[in-house]
Protein backbone atom coordinates (compact mmCIF):
# COMPACT_ATOMS: atom_id res chain seq x y z
CA UNK A 1 0.00 0.00 0.00
CA UNK A 2 1.23 3.58 -0.59
CA UNK A 3 1.75 5.78 1.86
CA UNK A 4 0.03 8.76 0.52
CA UNK A 5 -3.17 6.52 0.35
CA UNK A 6 -2.53 4.75 3.73
CA UNK A 7 -2.22 8.92 5.56
CA UNK A 8 -5.30 9.91 3.15
CA UNK A 9 -7.38 6.98 4.75
CA UNK A 10 -6.19 7.53 8.63
CA UNK A 11 -7.71 10.75 8.31
CA UNK A 12 -10.74 9.53 6.59
CA UNK A 13 -10.95 7.23 9.89
CA UNK A 14 -10.24 10.33 11.81
CA UNK A 15 -12.93 12.62 10.26
CA UNK A 16 -15.67 9.67 10.24
CA UNK A 17 -15.21 9.23 13.66
CA UNK A 18 -14.93 12.57 15.11
CA UNK A 19 -18.60 13.04 12.92
CA UNK A 20 -20.09 9.41 14.53
CA UNK A 21 -18.99 10.59 17.50
CA UNK A 22 -20.89 14.18 17.03
CA UNK A 23 -24.00 12.24 16.01
CA UNK A 24 -23.65 9.67 19.04
CA UNK A 25 -23.37 12.42 21.91
CA UNK A 26 -26.27 14.55 20.72
CA UNK A 27 -28.05 11.61 20.40
CA UNK A 28 -27.17 10.14 23.98
CA UNK A 29 -27.35 13.49 25.82
CA UNK A 30 -31.22 13.78 23.93
CA UNK A 31 -32.41 10.38 25.50
CA UNK A 32 -30.54 11.32 28.65
CA UNK A 33 -32.94 14.27 29.28
CA UNK A 34 -36.12 12.44 28.63
CA UNK A 35 -35.85 9.07 29.52
CA UNK A 36 -39.21 8.12 29.61
CA UNK A 37 -39.94 9.42 26.04
CA UNK A 38 -37.06 7.31 24.93
CA UNK A 39 -38.77 4.03 27.23
CA UNK A 40 -42.35 4.70 25.36
CA UNK A 41 -40.53 5.04 21.81
CA UNK A 42 -38.77 1.88 22.71
CA UNK A 43 -42.10 0.16 23.89
CA UNK A 44 -43.67 0.88 20.88
CA UNK A 45 -41.52 -1.13 19.19
CA UNK A 46 -42.90 -4.05 20.93
CA UNK A 47 -40.03 -6.02 21.19
CA UNK A 48 -38.44 -5.97 24.72
CA UNK A 49 -40.77 -7.57 27.91
CA UNK A 50 -41.52 -4.12 30.34
CA UNK A 51 -39.08 -5.44 32.75
CA UNK A 52 -36.23 -4.56 30.22
CA UNK A 53 -37.18 -1.56 28.71
CA UNK A 54 -36.66 1.32 30.91
CA UNK A 55 -33.05 -0.49 31.73
CA UNK A 56 -32.24 -0.19 28.46
CA UNK A 57 -34.17 3.60 28.58
CA UNK A 58 -31.52 4.06 31.06
CA UNK A 59 -28.72 2.12 30.44
CA UNK A 60 -28.07 3.34 26.55
CA UNK A 61 -27.95 6.92 26.06
CA UNK A 62 -24.61 6.39 28.87
CA UNK A 63 -23.42 3.87 26.64
CA UNK A 64 -24.16 5.88 23.63
CA UNK A 65 -21.97 8.89 24.91
CA UNK A 66 -19.04 7.25 26.28
CA UNK A 67 -18.97 5.77 22.44
CA UNK A 68 -19.14 8.93 21.39
CA UNK A 69 -16.08 10.40 24.03
CA UNK A 70 -14.19 7.06 22.84
CA UNK A 71 -14.48 7.35 19.59
CA UNK A 72 -12.26 10.99 20.17
CA UNK A 73 -9.21 9.42 21.72
CA UNK A 74 -7.00 6.81 19.72
CA UNK A 75 -6.48 5.04 22.04
CA UNK A 76 -10.34 3.92 22.76
CA UNK A 77 -11.40 4.42 19.12
CA UNK A 78 -11.23 0.92 17.94
CA UNK A 79 -13.42 -0.50 20.74
CA UNK A 80 -15.52 2.54 20.31
CA UNK A 81 -16.09 2.02 16.90
CA UNK A 82 -17.10 -1.83 17.48
CA UNK A 83 -19.71 -0.22 19.84
CA UNK A 84 -21.27 2.46 17.39
CA UNK A 85 -21.17 -0.64 14.59
CA UNK A 86 -23.51 -2.90 17.71
CA UNK A 87 -25.54 0.23 18.44
CA UNK A 88 -26.70 0.81 15.12
CA UNK A 89 -27.15 -2.31 13.73
CA UNK A 90 -29.37 -3.31 16.68
CA UNK A 91 -31.27 -0.22 15.61
CA UNK A 92 -31.31 -1.09 12.42
CA UNK A 93 -32.89 -4.32 13.25
CA UNK A 94 -35.18 -2.94 15.65
CA UNK A 95 -36.20 -0.46 12.56
CA UNK A 96 -36.39 -3.10 9.88
CA UNK A 97 -38.47 -5.60 12.42
CA UNK A 98 -41.14 -2.38 12.91
CA UNK A 99 -41.51 -1.51 9.04
CA UNK A 100 -42.10 -4.90 8.15
CA UNK A 101 -44.90 -5.29 10.86
CA UNK A 102 -46.41 -2.01 9.36
CA UNK A 103 -45.80 -0.06 12.40
CA UNK A 104 -45.49 3.80 12.42
CA UNK A 105 -44.11 5.11 15.54
CA UNK A 106 -40.77 7.38 16.43
CA UNK A 107 -37.81 5.67 16.18
CA UNK A 108 -36.24 7.78 19.42
CA UNK A 109 -32.58 6.46 17.86
CA UNK A 110 -31.43 10.28 16.86
CA UNK A 111 -34.26 12.40 19.08
CA UNK A 112 -37.82 12.98 19.40
CA UNK A 113 -40.21 13.45 16.47
CA UNK A 114 -43.84 12.78 15.30
CA UNK A 115 -44.28 8.90 14.31
CA UNK A 116 -43.92 8.50 10.70
CA UNK A 117 -42.97 5.89 8.43
CA UNK A 118 -41.01 8.02 5.60
CA UNK A 119 -38.60 9.42 8.85
CA UNK A 120 -38.19 5.15 10.03
CA UNK A 121 -37.20 5.24 6.06
CA UNK A 122 -34.74 7.62 7.16
CA UNK A 123 -33.82 6.88 10.38
CA UNK A 124 -33.13 3.03 8.93
CA UNK A 125 -30.74 4.94 5.62
CA UNK A 126 -28.90 6.74 8.62
CA UNK A 127 -28.59 3.52 10.81
CA UNK A 128 -27.04 1.99 7.95
CA UNK A 129 -24.78 4.68 7.34
CA UNK A 130 -23.48 5.03 10.46
CA UNK A 131 -22.81 0.87 10.50
CA UNK A 132 -20.95 1.00 7.80
CA UNK A 133 -18.61 4.10 8.95
CA UNK A 134 -18.22 2.30 12.23
CA UNK A 135 -17.44 -0.72 10.65
CA UNK A 136 -15.18 1.38 8.20
CA UNK A 137 -13.11 2.76 11.51
CA UNK A 138 -12.79 -0.17 13.70
CA UNK A 139 -11.39 -2.38 10.62
CA UNK A 140 -8.98 -0.06 9.97
CA UNK A 141 -8.15 0.07 13.11
CA UNK A 142 -7.59 -3.41 13.68
CA UNK A 143 -5.44 -3.70 10.42
CA UNK A 144 -3.41 -1.32 11.63
CA UNK A 145 -2.64 -3.24 14.77
CA UNK A 146 -2.32 -6.23 13.37
CA UNK A 147 -0.15 -4.42 10.48
CA UNK A 148 4.04 -5.20 10.54
CA UNK A 149 5.51 -2.32 12.39
CA UNK A 150 7.47 -0.47 9.55
CA UNK B 1 20.23 -11.47 9.59
CA UNK B 2 17.97 -10.49 12.59
CA UNK B 3 17.25 -11.03 15.59
CA UNK B 4 14.14 -11.60 16.95
CA UNK B 5 13.36 -11.31 20.80
CA UNK B 6 11.10 -13.70 22.92
CA UNK B 7 9.14 -10.20 23.70
CA UNK B 8 8.93 -9.26 19.97
CA UNK B 9 6.50 -12.79 19.28
CA UNK B 10 3.72 -10.63 21.89
CA UNK B 11 3.64 -7.71 20.13
CA UNK B 12 -0.05 -6.78 18.60
CA UNK B 13 0.89 -7.62 14.95
CA UNK B 14 1.14 -11.32 16.43
CA UNK B 15 -2.13 -11.45 17.51
CA UNK B 16 -4.65 -13.16 15.53
CA UNK B 17 -7.44 -10.99 14.70
CA UNK B 18 -10.37 -13.22 16.01
CA UNK B 19 -8.30 -13.04 19.33
CA UNK B 20 -8.50 -9.27 19.39
CA UNK B 21 -12.52 -9.00 18.51
CA UNK B 22 -13.06 -11.38 20.96
CA UNK B 23 -10.80 -9.02 23.80
CA UNK B 24 -12.58 -5.96 21.88
CA UNK B 25 -16.29 -7.30 22.79
CA UNK B 26 -15.50 -8.10 26.13
CA UNK B 27 -13.96 -4.60 26.66
CA UNK B 28 -17.52 -3.75 25.02
CA UNK B 29 -19.62 -5.93 27.54
CA UNK B 30 -17.72 -4.18 30.62
CA UNK B 31 -18.78 -0.57 29.02
CA UNK B 32 -22.06 -1.59 28.66
CA UNK B 33 -22.10 -2.47 32.28
CA UNK B 34 -20.41 0.29 33.20
CA UNK B 35 -23.29 2.70 31.45
CA UNK B 36 -26.17 0.71 32.48
CA UNK B 37 -24.70 1.40 36.12
CA UNK B 38 -24.08 5.21 35.69
CA UNK B 39 -27.81 5.52 34.42
CA UNK B 40 -29.01 3.63 37.24
CA UNK B 41 -27.41 6.09 39.50
CA UNK B 42 -28.64 9.31 37.43
CA UNK B 43 -31.96 7.83 37.45
CA UNK B 44 -31.99 7.71 41.42
CA UNK B 45 -31.26 11.45 41.83
CA UNK B 46 -33.57 12.78 39.03
CA UNK B 47 -36.39 14.68 40.22
CA UNK B 48 -38.60 12.36 38.27
CA UNK B 49 -36.74 8.66 38.55
CA UNK B 50 -38.08 5.77 35.89
CA UNK B 51 -39.70 3.09 38.06
CA UNK B 52 -37.18 -0.25 36.69
CA UNK B 53 -40.38 -2.28 35.06
CA UNK B 54 -42.00 0.26 32.02
CA UNK B 55 -45.53 1.53 32.70
CA UNK B 56 -47.14 2.46 29.51
CA UNK B 57 -48.64 6.16 29.17
CA UNK B 58 -51.99 4.55 30.00
CA UNK B 59 -51.04 2.65 33.16
CA UNK B 60 -48.83 6.33 34.32
CA UNK B 61 -51.98 7.78 33.98
CA UNK B 62 -54.43 4.97 35.93
CA UNK B 63 -51.83 5.88 38.78
CA UNK B 64 -51.91 9.13 38.37
CA UNK B 65 -55.20 9.27 38.53
CA UNK B 66 -55.67 6.65 41.35
CA UNK B 67 -53.18 9.06 43.87
CA UNK B 68 -55.73 11.96 42.71
CA UNK B 69 -58.60 10.43 44.77
CA UNK B 70 -56.03 8.76 47.45
CA UNK B 71 -55.28 11.71 49.45
CA UNK B 72 -56.26 11.53 53.02
CA UNK B 73 -59.47 13.42 54.21
CA UNK B 74 -58.11 16.23 56.50
CA UNK B 75 -55.63 16.87 53.16
CA UNK B 76 -58.85 17.67 50.92
CA UNK B 77 -58.93 21.13 50.00
CA UNK B 78 -62.87 22.57 50.66
CA UNK B 79 -64.36 22.24 47.28
CA UNK B 80 -67.66 24.58 46.87
CA UNK B 81 -71.35 22.87 48.04
CA UNK B 82 -74.48 23.54 47.15
CA UNK B 83 -77.75 22.61 48.74
CA UNK B 84 -80.59 20.60 48.11
CA UNK B 85 -82.50 22.83 46.46
CA UNK B 86 -79.79 24.44 44.38
CA UNK B 87 -79.19 20.71 43.45
CA UNK B 88 -82.55 19.66 42.63
CA UNK B 89 -83.21 22.77 40.48
CA UNK B 90 -79.88 21.68 38.38
CA UNK B 91 -80.94 17.92 38.52
CA UNK B 92 -84.27 19.02 37.50
CA UNK B 93 -83.35 21.56 34.52
CA UNK B 94 -80.34 19.80 33.29
CA UNK B 95 -78.62 22.47 34.13
CA UNK B 96 -75.20 20.57 35.52
CA UNK B 97 -73.34 17.45 35.05
CA UNK B 98 -74.44 14.96 37.94
CA UNK B 99 -71.77 12.62 39.26
CA UNK B 100 -72.39 9.64 41.81
CA UNK B 101 -69.00 9.25 43.51
CA UNK B 102 -70.10 6.22 45.14
CA UNK B 103 -69.05 2.85 44.67
CA UNK B 104 -71.05 1.02 41.51
CA UNK B 105 -73.32 -1.40 43.54
CA UNK B 106 -74.89 1.46 45.58
CA UNK B 107 -75.11 3.45 42.65
CA UNK B 108 -76.77 0.56 40.78
CA UNK B 109 -79.36 0.43 43.60
CA UNK B 110 -80.51 3.52 43.45
CA UNK B 111 -79.40 7.23 42.46
CA UNK B 112 -80.39 10.64 41.53
CA UNK B 113 -82.00 10.82 38.08
CA UNK B 114 -79.58 11.54 34.99
CA UNK B 115 -76.05 11.28 36.99
CA UNK B 116 -73.44 9.27 35.67
CA UNK B 117 -71.05 7.17 38.35
CA UNK B 118 -67.76 8.15 38.68
CA UNK B 119 -66.73 6.25 41.87
CA UNK B 120 -64.02 7.19 43.81
CA UNK B 121 -62.74 3.65 44.45
CA UNK B 122 -62.63 3.17 40.95
CA UNK B 123 -61.93 6.65 39.27
CA UNK B 124 -59.43 5.92 36.72
CA UNK B 125 -61.48 3.27 35.30
CA UNK B 126 -64.88 5.09 35.40
CA UNK B 127 -63.18 8.19 34.81
CA UNK B 128 -61.80 6.81 31.18
CA UNK B 129 -65.05 5.23 30.80
CA UNK B 130 -66.74 8.66 31.26
CA UNK B 131 -64.16 11.11 29.02
CA UNK B 132 -66.00 11.65 26.29
CA UNK B 133 -68.74 12.76 28.32
CA UNK B 134 -66.66 14.71 30.86
CA UNK B 135 -64.60 16.86 27.90
CA UNK B 136 -68.11 17.78 26.57
CA UNK B 137 -68.95 19.07 29.83
CA UNK B 138 -66.04 20.83 30.67
CA UNK B 139 -67.34 24.21 30.43
CA UNK B 140 -70.70 22.80 32.28
CA UNK B 141 -71.08 23.01 35.96
CA UNK B 142 -70.40 19.54 37.47
CA UNK B 143 -71.95 18.39 40.74
CA UNK B 144 -70.66 15.59 42.55
CA UNK B 145 -72.24 13.73 45.77
CA UNK B 146 -71.66 10.81 47.62
CA UNK B 147 -73.67 8.64 50.56
CA UNK B 148 -73.83 12.50 52.43
CA UNK B 149 -72.91 12.79 55.65
CA UNK B 150 -69.51 12.33 56.72
CA UNK B 151 -68.73 10.83 53.77
CA UNK B 152 -65.65 12.19 52.09
CA UNK B 153 -65.81 10.42 48.75
CA UNK B 154 -67.63 13.60 46.45
CA UNK B 155 -65.07 15.94 47.64
CA UNK B 156 -61.90 13.66 46.54
CA UNK B 157 -63.39 12.94 43.20
CA UNK B 158 -64.10 17.38 43.05
CA UNK B 159 -60.72 18.09 43.58
CA UNK B 160 -59.55 15.49 41.47
CA UNK B 161 -62.12 16.99 38.54
CA UNK B 162 -60.22 20.43 39.87
CA UNK B 163 -56.95 19.01 39.28
CA UNK B 164 -57.19 17.80 35.93
CA UNK B 165 -59.00 21.61 34.83
CA UNK B 166 -62.44 21.10 34.98
CA UNK B 167 -63.13 24.82 36.80
CA UNK B 168 -66.75 24.39 37.79
CA UNK B 169 -67.46 21.53 40.18
CA UNK B 170 -68.93 21.80 43.23
CA UNK B 171 -70.37 18.82 45.93
CA UNK B 172 -73.69 18.22 47.06
CA UNK B 173 -73.15 17.56 50.65
CA UNK B 174 -76.53 16.47 51.58
CA UNK B 175 -75.73 13.23 49.07
CA UNK B 176 -77.87 10.53 48.07
CA UNK B 177 -79.33 9.81 52.18
CA UNK B 178 -80.95 13.62 51.71
CA UNK B 179 -82.03 13.53 48.07
CA UNK B 180 -83.97 10.32 49.22
CA UNK B 181 -85.05 11.59 52.81
CA UNK B 182 -86.78 14.06 50.70
CA UNK B 183 -88.67 11.89 48.72
CA UNK B 184 -87.15 12.53 45.36
CA UNK B 185 -87.34 10.33 42.26
CA UNK B 186 -84.55 7.76 41.97
CA UNK B 187 -83.17 5.67 39.37
CA UNK B 188 -81.40 1.86 39.36
CA UNK B 189 -79.30 0.33 37.46
CA UNK B 190 -76.10 1.18 36.07
CA UNK B 191 -76.92 4.03 33.84
CA UNK B 192 -74.63 3.34 31.27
Amino acid sequence: MMPADNSRRNYAALAVSIAVAAIFIYAGIDKIRDPLQFADSTAAFAILPAVLINLLALGLPPFEVACGVLLLAPRTRRVAALAVAAVTLMFFTALASALLRGLTLDCGCFGVGAPSRPRMWMELVLDAGLFSAALFVYLRSITRLSAPAS
Amino acid sequence: MSIVSPDSARLPQARSLGSQILRDLAVLVLLAIASLAAGLVMNRFSPSPLPIVYQAPEQRFDAELTTLVAAAPFKIAPAATVGLEEFRSAVESKSALILDARPSVFFGQGHVPGALNLARDDFAHDYRDLAGVLQDAHDKPIIVYCSGGECHDSRLVANALLSLGFGNVSVFTGGWDAWSAAGLPASTGSGR
